[in-house]
């Protein structure tokens, strides 16, 4: 069973989610949008917006830090466990928070305004739903361990060294054994939302312009 | 100098009668759709009013268009940096409200009523929710001033710190039509965040390319005349095309063919590219109009053809810019004004303004009033047409005027007026291009703007648009 899900399923998502996005991108741009929809309901999204998106940065950003940095380097900085865990949690807790409450406020505002309907695809449905299983799951886990609910385990010696193994393509998936079930259900999530990626509105953060910065200001093409 | 040839569009406001023709043949060529609705990428507003969307020249509201500051020019909408942090959420962009809810009518009710003893009515229904709605407001609700509710509320009154009477002896209104201007400084195009809008070389034709626009929104509130949209449905922004692919042959846009007071004239210009920025950084605003006349560069001198001709522009082009009736109505008689030139996107859709009846107390006097005793206030045209300079205003107002006497004089056969600014033969040719012009005069476009050698026309000849015959490739 652990072979599956922590040996192939990664595998199959990040398949996915690269041959997807490049075939979507090569095929299918015209779909590719942000699919905004302040022009139905803007005042509801004033808040929100910004509130998820920030939440969310900040989420993906504890992630990058907690999986991809190997806990001997900080080790060597001279940052101990403990000390870790304070930095983390004083990011993950307000990035928890917004996130959370964001998405919270999104879905009132996307649900409880019916012109927004028209905004709202089935695939956006699915979407949603799993997004709200992975912010729960991702929220509940952290709190119940920072809590000492879940004994001494730590992430940092378990899931980050096995995703970090899936990298050099040599899964580790002994280390995943004792990974409390709130912690694989997240997991489950994500890999999930990896699937789905392409196929979903998601793919508009692939798109984040950041060749505002170098491009003139009017652009001139030939036919 | 670095020419581009530019198509550009000049309305005679004196003959606009209002008819929503335009508006209406636009519709039904390019926003008939689900998501276009509520777009009219050609509409017509009664002025003094709020206009399409509503409000849409406050722009301490919208802050669309340009400013300079600190002698450099950069978008009203904000810095670079503020720009990206507006991506998850823009203060300025219009709603779907600041334009109108589109909607339908039941009418199957009237269809399959059963016997009543009241006829049954098509109630309205909306195109976003599909539910029953009330009708608020519309794309052209205060069409004739429409009891002049709103029409106190133009903000160019406002901006002139003048309030106006509704009273029938001091009321005034004109006709506004309006599509997007193609400016020479397209404030949409430098604020769109993935590069899709994009000015085109051959023409100057201001597009959306639907494969790039990745629906960020930034056009809509940086355009000052709003004239870019959002399509709910594909989320992608969308605008007038300039009716290209009937540019491309030869043939003018929809508004301007189906045009019932023949008020629209379409034609190349040849302008300088290089000129453009330094134009639109001109401190004075009042400035920008006599500037942008020097940006446009007079197609029958050999200097600028010689300079055409380096940048690749064809013959076909040269030739239908020194025929061009735009060139000589907006530059060789200056008797049309850009539509507030004070946005500093150099708009390439340009406006004669109106005259309009005289007031009361001077009817019985005169003939031809001075251009001051009007309806149709100057300092309000000046808001609109020269960025508050009353003096452009007058000028123009008084060749229009110059023109009609020496007309009415030649008829009469009187001496001519004095003081006359041009020679009476001009005066005779303005008259027959504003007046009496047929189609052919009015419009003079070259075919085959992409610059297609006949040999590669030929080519595609029974390809049915095709790329290659066949299609197959």
């Amino acid at each position: 069973m652990n072979e599956i899900f922590f040996g192939a399923l990664p595998y199959v998502a990040f398949t996915v989610l690269i041959v997807g996005t490049l075939y979507r991108y090569a095929t299918n741009t015209r779909t590719w949008t942000t699919k905004s929809s302040q022009f139905l309901a803007k005042d509801s999204l004033k808040i929100a917006g910004p509130m998820f998106h920030l939440g969310l940065a900040m989420a993906f950003g504890g992630h990058v830090i907690g999986i991809l940095i190997p806990k001997f380097l900080t080790d060597s900085a001279g940052i101990d466990e403990h000390l870790y865990h304070i930095i983390a949690l004083a990011g993950g807790i307000p990035a928890g928070i917004l996130f959370f409450v964001g998405f919270f406020l999104l879905m009132q505002r996307r649900f409880g305004n019916p012109r927004m309907k028209v905004n709202t695809s089935k695939m956006d449905g699915w979407l949603y739903l799993i997004l709200f299983f992975a912010i729960a799951t991702g929220c509940l886990a952290t709190t119940l361990n920072a809590t000492g609910i879940l004994g001494d385990f730590n992430y940092r010696e378990t899931i980050s060294v096995w995703f970090r193994s899936l990298l050099i393509f040599q899964p580790d998936i002994s280390v995943m054994e004792n990974v409390p079930l709130i912690f694989k259900c997240h997991l489950l999530c994500a890999l999930a939302l990896i699937t789905i990626f392409p196929f979903t509105r998601l793919v508009h953060c692939l798109s984040f312009p950041f060749e505002i910065f170098f491009r003139n200001s009017i652009i001139y093409r030939r036919k | 100098m670095k020419i581009k040839a530019q198509v550009a569009m000049v309305m005679n406001l004196d003959k606009c009668i209002g008819c929503h023709t335009c508006s209406i043949t636009c519709k039904n060529v390019w926003t008939n759709r689900e998501g276009a609705e509520y777009m009219y990428f050609n509409n017509v507003e009664t002025k003094p009013g709020i206009g399409y969307p509503k409000d849409w020249e406050n722009q301490e509201k919208w802050q669309g268009g340009w400013q300079v500051k600190d002698g450099e020019l950069s978008l009203r909408t904000g810095s670079k940096l503020e720009r990206i942090l507006k991506l998850f959420y823009h203060p300025r962009q219009p709603e779907l409200l600041d334009y109108y809810e589109p909607w339908t009518y039941d009418y199957e009710t009237l269809i399959h009523s059963g016997r009543k003893n009241h006829q049954p009515v098509a109630r309205p229904r909306s195109l976003i929710t599909q539910k029953r709605m009330e009708i608020q407001w519309g794309p052209n609700w205060e069409d004739d001033l429409a009891g002049g509710e709103s029409a106190r509320q133009d903000y160019n009154l406002k901006h002139m710190g003048i309030d106006i009477t509704l009273e029938f002896q001091d009321i005034f209104m004109k006709y506004l039509p309006r599509n997007c201007n193609h400016c020479l400084n397209p404030a949409c195009v430098a604020a769109c965040p993935s590069g899709a809008i994009y000015k085109r070389d051959e023409d100057g034709v201001v597009l959306v390319s639907q494969d790039v626009c990745r629906g960020w929104r930034h056009c809509i509130p940086a355009c000052p005349y709003k004239k870019v949209y959002y399509n709910w449905k594909t989320n992608k922004a969308e605008k007038c095309t300039f009716c290209y692919p009937r540019l491309e042959n030869g043939l003018p846009t929809v508004c301007t063919d189906t045009c019932v007071g023949r008020i629209r004239y379409l034609g190349i210009i040849l302008y300088d590219a290089d000129a453009v920025f330094s134009t639109a950084k001109t401190a004075d605003e009042k400035n920008i109009y006599p500037n942008l006349l020097d940006v446009i560069k007079d197609p029958s001198s050999a200097e600028v053809q010689a300079a055409a001709r380096a940048e690749g522009i064809s013959e076909a082009v040269i030739k239908a810019a020194e025929i061009s009736p735009v060139y000589k109505i907006i530059k060789g008689w200056k008797l049309a004004l850009p539509l507030h030139p004070e946005y500093r996107t150099l708009p390439m859709v340009w406006y004669i303004p109106p005259l309009s009846p005289i007031i009361k107390a001077t009817e019985d006097k005169v003939y031809l009033p001075d251009s001051e005793s009007m309806r149709i206030p100057l300092e309000y045209l000046a808001t609109i047409f020269s960025a508050g300079d009353v003096g452009v205003i007058k000028k123009t107002l008084q060749r229009l005027l110059d023109m009609r006497a020496v007309m009415r004089q030649k008829e009469i056969d009187a001496a001519p007026p004095k003081n006359l600014e041009f020679e009476l033969g001009e005066y005779e040719k303005m008259y027959r291009l504003l007046g009496i012009a047929k189609y052919a005069d009015r419009i003079k476009l070259p075919a085959g703007l992409q610059g297609k050698t006949h040999e590669q026309l030929r080519e595609l000849q029974g390809s049915t648009g095709y790329a290659c015959p066949g299609g197959c490739c």
